[in-house]
């Protein structure tokens, strides 16, 4: 599909809102599982669980008719999926197969400080071609994510992010909600040209750093790595001109994210959450980009179970929930009320595709039990079968 | 409209562009701004007396460029630009040297319009283009030699194919500008040519490779001859051989030598050289050699020198005629962009060519230069860009 017939189909969308359907079909269903992270299945060594991570760079369709190179784990984004229990030994090998620096940093896991990923603090930075081990036990419960700690801006929404999935055999949810359906839910946003751009500095860069460190000319002030902030001080006192002062660099914007993803996808390529009349559903999100996330659900009020991985001690309910950077929020669906419902960014700003809107993080709650009759939205002649994909209500 | 107000037009057009890009639901595109200024204090010693220029502003020029993805693989741009030509050429004081449309995608570029001629391919560490014109590019035979940008630029058409990321092939038909072009002439094409090269992409200078560039190139003017009817016979051939090699490709102290050789075949009736026309059309070798040292601080350039030797010989003239000339050169970095330069250009003739250009020159320039490059609404990503060359196209 080009440029071109993209533009018309998305103009389409937001006109008529109508798509052949085939949101039931089973294809389609097993389709939609491939947009959920894939677990990363453990090696088994005595009584500890091994994992491998590598990263290299990947081409990634965020939407029919676009593609973009990020930095990805094992060839996804997002990053497959750990899930562990909760006291587990965790061992995980992080392999480097880019020209670039990286570290993983375990968020929101109750790891030893020298794990934690954080370069020139508790490690120095995973180099090109170099694996780094990370090991620790699984604590605390709940829903946690990894991310890349190196050059986190540019990093993380390149694609270096992956949910950790803590369990407990009893969970505490399970028994308040018992549930057998499970989605994780990833948010990120895209400056698709401050990506390009700076991925393609920074290999350039590297190339020619790389030299000068194998050949043991590592130069401070060149490299702008400082041992101390004193150091820093005498450097700049004799002259010396930090990357950050405007007679280095030109006033580079800050990254503007123009396309916003669930599970590393834009609308119409975002994950669909399937859900049957009386049946609860346990969704867990987490935000591993730039951007404050205002999350909608038509038709429902939803129980917030955990945030930041950990129970609160009372749910409650709620139709709209923010998603801060860095946050992860747990909640449970209750199918009450059949239908094909919307779940967006209530900042309709992130619902759009290169500034074009329907887009971004928009998906659907489909109640796969819908009888057959009720999945047709206007009973024209000639144009029964068809369905809403999504109902865009603004 | 004169070319001034031209100019002006375009810069009120370009910022308009430029404070206009949202809105209607078209496609923006990408606006590059490049500037470059050099000013520069010249003292000339010749034997027909010294001169100086307070203030040279020659080769300062502007250029806007535009570009989008077209509805297929395909890229489109268009380039405008104009510069200063040099002092006391009979030019507008304007010149539009650029004025182009390029059509691109992964292995192939068709350009068309106005734009530097296929005279050359290197360029070489001088303080201005054309401050080596004999040695450097094969000179336009339809010139009357006043305006040294008469060889640089004029209208061409050409379509280049790329193999394997570093190979190019291309072919072109030129207008090259013409001595006695008035209203009426015809402004077909009055030169062909090939040229094949491999070169490295700019963005892989790092993979340390010694050869970054070889290329040929045969040029043909369609020059009419007195005796001669075939067009073969009738055109003036010359072919054009180089190369640059990173002696020391360090990413502190880069060294790194330039040549090119460009063997005129001539007129074997040309045995004396009496006017501009002659020395275009006789039989000559001219070779450009420049060895250049740049120091990179914080990993951007600090200081360059470099020196370069030309010369050039005409062997079938009955008076022996040849051309040295020596340029060394200096230019340090006070900013981002901003360079202070020095260069130093003697120049000698010998033979026939001493009543023609003068027997010897010596400059010396002083200048500041400040080069600018600016791109708005980047969209995607340039062929040769290392996300591209090796990570996968992206169309
Ligand atoms: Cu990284």
């Amino acid at each position: 599909m080009n440029r071109r017939d993209f533009l018309i189909t998305g103009a389409a969308l937001s006109a008529a809102t109508l798509l052949p359907g085939s949101l039931f079909a089973e294809t389609t269903k097993r389709k939609n599982l491939k947009r959920f992270p894939r677990q990363l299945k453990p090696e088994i060594e005595g009584n500890v669980k091994v994992f491998r991570l590598f990263v290299d760079i990947h081409q990634q369709e965020l939407a029919p008719g676009l593609k973009t190179h990020t930095l990805a784990f094992n060839n996804q984004v997002p990053g497959p999926e750990i899930r562990v229990n909760r006291g587990d030994r965790v061992k995980v090998y992080f392999k480097n197969r880019t020209e670039l620096n990286h570290t993983i940093h375990w968020h929101g896991m109750h790891v030893p400080w020298r794990m934690d990923g954080v370069p020139y603090i508790t490690q120095m930075p995973v180099m090109p071609g170099q694996e780094f081990v990370y090991e620790f036990t699984a604590e605390p419960y709940g829903t946690h994510f990894y991310h890349c700690h190196w050059g986190t801006l540019l990093h993380m929404q390149a694609g270096m992010f992956g949910s950790l999935i803590v369990e407990e055999p009893d969970d505490p949810i399970k028994k308040l909600f018992p549930y057998e359906r499970e989605y994780t839910l990833l948010y990120s946003a895209h400056d698709l040209n401050f990506l390009r751009n700076e991925i393609n500095a920074m290999l350039e860069r590297m190339k020619e750093r790389l030299y000068l460190v194998k050949n043991g000319r590592f130069d401070k002030e060149r490299f702008a790595v400082f041992d101390s902030k004193e150091e820093l001080e005498e450097a700049v006192r004799n002259g010396y001109q930090p990357p950050y002062v405007v007679n280095r660099r030109a006033p580079a914007d800050l990254a503007q994210p123009f396309w916003f993803t669930v599970n590393g996808k834009s609308y119409p390529s975002t994950p669909t959450l399937y859900i049957r009349e009386g049946e609860s559903i346990r969704v867990r999100l987490i935000n591993s980009g730039t951007e404050e996330h205002y999350l909608h659900l038509h038709g429902h009020d939803f129980w917030l179970v955990c945030d930041d991985g950990i129970p609160v001690p009372q749910p409650w309910q709620m139709n709209t929930m923010r998603l801060s950077p860095g946050k992860t929020l747990d909640i449970i669906i209750e199918g009450k009320n059949r239908g094909i419902w919307t779940f967006h960014d209530h900042d309709t700003r992130r619902v759009t595709n290169n500034g074009l809107y329907p887009g971004g993080n928009l998906m659907a709650l489909v109640y796969e039990d819908l009888p057959e009759e009720e999945r047709r939205v206007m009973p024209m002649e000639g144009m029964n079968n068809l369905i809403p994909k999504v109902a865009l209500d603004e | 409209m004169s070319k001034k107000r031209t100019s002006l037009c375009l810069l009120i057009i370009l910022f308009t562009v430029m404070l206009c890009n949202t809105g209607s639901a078209g496609v923006t595109p990408e606006i590059l701004l490049g500037a470059r200024g050099i000013s520069s204090l010249n003292l000339d010693y010749s034997p027909g007396g010294d001169s100086e220029t307070v203030s040279d502003i020659s080769d300062t020029s502007l250029l806007v460029g535009f570009r989008q993805k077209l509805y297929n693989r395909y890229r489109g741009a268009l380039v405008i630009g104009f510069q200063f030509p040099d002092e006391g050429s009979d030019l507008e004081p304007i010149l539009f040297h650029q004025v182009f449309l390029r059509v691109e995608d992964r292995t192939n570029i068709f350009r068309i319009g106005r734009t530097r001629v296929r005279s050359a391919m290197i360029e070489f560490p001088t303080l201005r283009d054309d401050d080596a014109i004999y040695f450097t590019d094969i000179l336009n035979p339809f010139s009357s030699g006043e305006d040294a940008e008469d060889n640089q630029y004029g209208s061409i058409m050409e379509a280049t194919r790329i193999f394997g990321q570093r190979y190019q092939l291309s072919a072109y038909g030129e207008h090259l500008k013409e001595e006695t072009e008035n209203i009426s002439k015809d402004f077909g094409f009055n030169a062909l040519g090939l040229s094949f090269q491999y070169r490295v992409p700019e963005s892989q200078r790092w993979n340390r490779e010694i050869l970054n560039q070889i290329g040929i190139s045969l040029n043909t003017a369609l020059t009419s001859r007195p005796g001669y009817s075939g067009e073969l016979d009738k055109a003036l051939k010359s072919i054009t051989f180089s190369t640059v090699l990173n002696i020391r490709p360090d990413p502190v102290h880069f060294w790194d030598l330039r040549h090119q050789s460009i063997f005129n075949l001539g007129f074997s009736e040309v045995k004396n050289l009496s006017d501009y026309s002659d020395i275009t059309r006789a039989r000559s070798i001219s070779t450009f050699t420049s060895l250049r040292y740049l120091y990179r601080k914080l990993e951007r350039p600090a200081l360059q020198a470099a020196l370069s030797y030309g010369y050039k010989a005409f062997p079938d003239l009955s008076n022996n005629s040849s051309q040295h000339q020596v340029i060394a050169n200096s230019f340090y970095r006070i900013g981002e962009n901003f360079d202070v330069g020095l260069q130093l250009r003697y120049q000698k003739n010998s033979g026939d060519l001493k009543t023609i250009i003068g027997e010897h020159e010596t400059e010396v320039q002083f200048a500041f230069i400040y080069s600018i490059e600016q791109l708005w609404n980047s969209q995607f990503d340039d062929r040769e860009s290392l996300l591209n060359l090796e990570h996968g196209y992206i169309p």
